[in-house]
């Protein structure tokens, strides 16, 4: 189990939970990003964040500070 | 096609709904021919969009729901959705789904399942998913959903008929997700309490922890019934959204056969736009672009309707009408009318940019760039391009703000927006500092827009402590690069402009033609007039700020209308108004047709002119002849400088302010005029003061 901000450029991983504020967790989670779900890391953004993920075809941005709550396996 | 005057005479209501980024504005749009609408929700500074048309002998209405990625209000257009579908049974809801995103899109579409409404899938942008390599088994979908599933290319107004065909047939889905029966049998003993079409959705939502509105027996079931499952040791929460997940999922894959890969041009599109090294450079480029664009655009049409103006004028003076009622015709009827005009040019092309922005994708890529500059602020990074907009003209600015989610956020923006020099006030500054600072006026221009730029994020960081955040945070989709069709621009950006005509068109003619009456009443000289006696009272409150000629006081009063009415004004007082020279009727319709055809081929040359290098020269300054030497009898240059500071800072337009209002209210408006006020009466004091 890792945190999403561990990922490196290209791994993939599976959600495991979505953690963080109600509220938060439950938008990210509408986004496509809940557990059960593929994710990629694209990429940084050049001033260093936010970071970009692939969730089945679909490209989301999210702050690192935001992407450390969702817990990752494999 | 006849649009339907009264969208509340229609005999059908339909309404759209969808994610974001789904193509559910092109799909309306598609449907809609012309008859779009573009206003506000009442009360709320979303964009409300409704289209009228026939259908058979009938008419049918369809309002454009704001995106939603779910039906828990997690954003204001989000609840707004919620509750706009909560409100009243629609005749059938449009569910816009983006093929090449099911398993994300199915999950909103479960929760429409739930409502009970008459549904109609439209499986949009299948063109995309099909060239990424998608093979989508439509009947399958339709199968396990229980509602016709129609496939439509929106850009390309495929598919709209068998849409159309099937919202009139459209029955509620028989598809029922199955819940964890814990959660069932709540659902089951709350349901009969709940007096709703909808109340197996609202007795789910209730259960997870949404606000839904219940009566008294009912909210304290629901109290018990919680407490029952939290000492079963099951989420509520957890259990429903992830059952609906789950089963989004599920669906998903038995309708594609393939999983869907990254779309191809948006792959190799950001591997350049978000490059880490070029990806700056090249929106910095982007944004001067659409800079260029706009005002190369619609600088040769706001001169042309300032030239129709003045025929108008001219054919007024050669009425025989007394000259006072002349007068106000030529300078208070027209010239109102014109002022608004004058804006139209500058709305339309700057909408035009946003709207290109938004349907392409690139207003999502550059939140992304410079996110990080924006968290400084507390804002995320979609505040960026209304504040850079505001350096443009501060009105669509506002509009713009629309883009970000949270009202908060919004409001803090739009605060700051008015603080943007806008092109009107560069006219200002450019005469003042050819007259005061001749060696340094680049300099004195360039500090001028810094210290707007300053007050501005000081304000939208002063008004972070004062409002909550946002809750919700900053995650959003990146959606893949489309070529926006040209006729969804266009007719957004000029129901955007007509609708800042509407709304703003009767306060600034209001504004000039009391502008009018202070300057030509009681008539004579203008130093009689009610505009010198109100000005002389203004000259001694600005007396701190070393301003002490009553005209240059009085000229802030008409610069409340548009910003560079200053200088007309400030020409009229010390040199006297030229007479309008009476104009023949054919000369000034040659006038009009040869103005009209060098607006067109000006227009034509800014082609070539979007593409030359950036000059950092200061445009010529333009005043009536002998104003700028009256100007440097009558003051000092530390009057001058606080003059430009407070011209910066004051309240700002008629425009801005009504933009203000309609989109968070009255109160919000007057606030930022008397703020700004303040603001700019502490600051020009302080320039008054600096050793020049």
């Amino acid at each position: 189990m890792r945190c999403l901000t561990e990922l490196a450029m290209n791994e993939e991983a599976l959600v495991h939970s979505v953690g963080g504020p109600h509220l938060r967790a439950r938008r990210i989670m509408s986004l496509g990003l809940s557990p059960g779900a593929r994710v990629r890391m694209v990429r940084r953004a050049p001033l260093g964040d936010p970071l970009e993920f692939d969730v089945s075809g679909c490209l989301l941005m999210l702050r690192s500070e935001e992407a450390a709550g969702i817990v990752v396996e494999g | 096609m006849a649009c339907l005057a009264d969208p509340a005479s229609a005999d059908l209501r339909f309404v759209a709904v969808g994610n974001p980024n789904t193509g559910k504005t092109t799909l309306v749009n598609a449907l809609s021919g012309s008859c779009l609408r573009i206003g506000n929700w009442p009360g709320t500074t979303v964009e409300r969009v409704e289209t009228c048309f026939p259908v058979g002998d009938r008419h049918a209405c369809l309002v454009d729901l704001p995106g939603a990625y779910s039906l828990a209000a997690g954003t204001a257009e989000e609840r707004l959705t919620r509750d706009e579908l909560l409100a009243a049974r629609p005749d059938a809801v449009v569910d816009v789904v983006d093929a090449s995103n099911l398993e994300r899109n199915l999950y909103l579409t479960l929760e429409l399942a739930e409502l009970g409404y008459p549904l109609v899938v439209a499986l949009n942008l299948l063109d995309e998913a099909r060239a990424r390599g998608l093979d989508l088994r439509l009947e399958v979908l339709e199968e396990r959903l229980g509602v016709p599933v129609v496939a439509t290319v929106a850009v390309r107004e495929q598919g709209m008929e068998g849409l159309v065909a099937a919202a009139l047939q459209a029955r509620p889905a028989t598809l029922r997700l199955d819940y964890p029966e814990s959660i069932e049998n709540a659902v089951a003993r709350l349901e009969p309490l709940i007096q709703h079409p909808s109340r197996r959705w609202m007795a789910l939502a209730a259960l997870s922890g949404e606000p839904i509105a219940l009566d008294e027996p009912a909210s304290r079931l629901l109290e018990t019934l919680k407490v029952e499952l939290v000492s079963l040791g099951v989420d509520p929460f957890l259990g429903i959204v992830g059952t609906r997940y789950q089963a989004a999922r599920e669906i998903a894959a038995s309708v594609q056969a393939t999983r869907p890969g990254v779309h191809r041009l948006t792959e190799t599109l950001d591997r350049w736009f978000l490059h880490p090294w070029l990806g700056i450079p090249l929106f910095l480029v982007g944004m001067l672009l659409v800079f260029r664009f706009t005002f190369q655009f619609s600088d040769p049409w706001v001169g042309w309707l300032g030239q129709v103006q003045e025929v108008l004028g001219g054919w007024i003076a050669a009425l025989p009408l007394p000259g006072l009622l002349a007068s106000f015709l030529a300078d208070g009827l027209v010239g109102g009318i014109g002022t608004v005009l004058a804006f139209t040019p500058v709305l339309f092309f700057l909408f035009l940019a946003l709207s290109f922005l938004e349907a392409s994708g690139f207003l999502a890529r550059s939140a992304f760039l410079v996110d990080r500059l924006m968290k400084a602020m507390g804002l995320p990074g979609r505040a960026f391009i209304p504040m850079i907009l505001g350096f443009g003209c501060n009105v669509p600015a506002i509009s713009a703000t629309r883009t970000m989610e949270s009202f908060s956020d919004r409001l803090r923006v739009a605060m700051a927006v008015p603080f943007a020099a806008c092109s009107a006030r560069l006219a200002v500054f450019t005469l003042f500092t050819s007259v005061f600072f001749p060696q340094h006026a680049a300099v004195v221009v360039f500090s001028l827009y810094l210290l707007g730029l300053l007050v501005g994020m000081l304000t939208a960081l002063a008004l972070g402590r004062l409002t909550p955040p946002s809750q919700a945070g900053s995650a959003m989709e990146l959606p893949p690069y489309r070529i926006p069709t040209w006729k969804v621009v266009w007719r957004q950006a000029s129901a955007r402009t007509w609708s800042f005509v509407e709304g703003v068109g009767g306060a600034i003619l209001v504004s000039v033609a009391a502008v009018w009456v202070l300057l030509n009443l009681p008539p004579g000289d203008i130093s009689q007039s009610f505009y010198a006696r109100l000005s002389m009272g203004l000259a001694w409150l600005l007396g701190p700020l070393e301003i002490h000629d009553w005209r240059l006081a009085g000229a802030l009063l008409p610069g409340f209308v548009a910003k560079e009415v200053v200088i007309g004004t400030l020409g009229v007082s010390y040199l006297q108004a030229d007479p309008v020279a009476p104009m023949g009727l054919v000369e000034g319709l040659h006038e009009i047709t040869s103005g009209l055809a060098g607006a067109l081929w000006a227009t034509l040359q800014a082609f070539p002119a979007l593409l030359g290098l950036p000059g950092i020269h200061l445009p010529p300054p333009e005043a009536p002849e002998g104003l700028p030497a009256a100007l440097s009898q009558s003051m000092t240059r530390s009057g001058a400088l606080a003059y430009l500071v407070f011209v910066l800072l004051y309240t700002p337009c008629v425009g801005t302010l009504m933009a203000l209002r309609l989109e968070f209210g009255r109160r919000w408006a007057a606030l930022s005029a008397v703020y700004q006020l303040l603001v700019a009466y502490a600051l020009a004091f302080l320039a008054a003061r600096l050793p020049l």
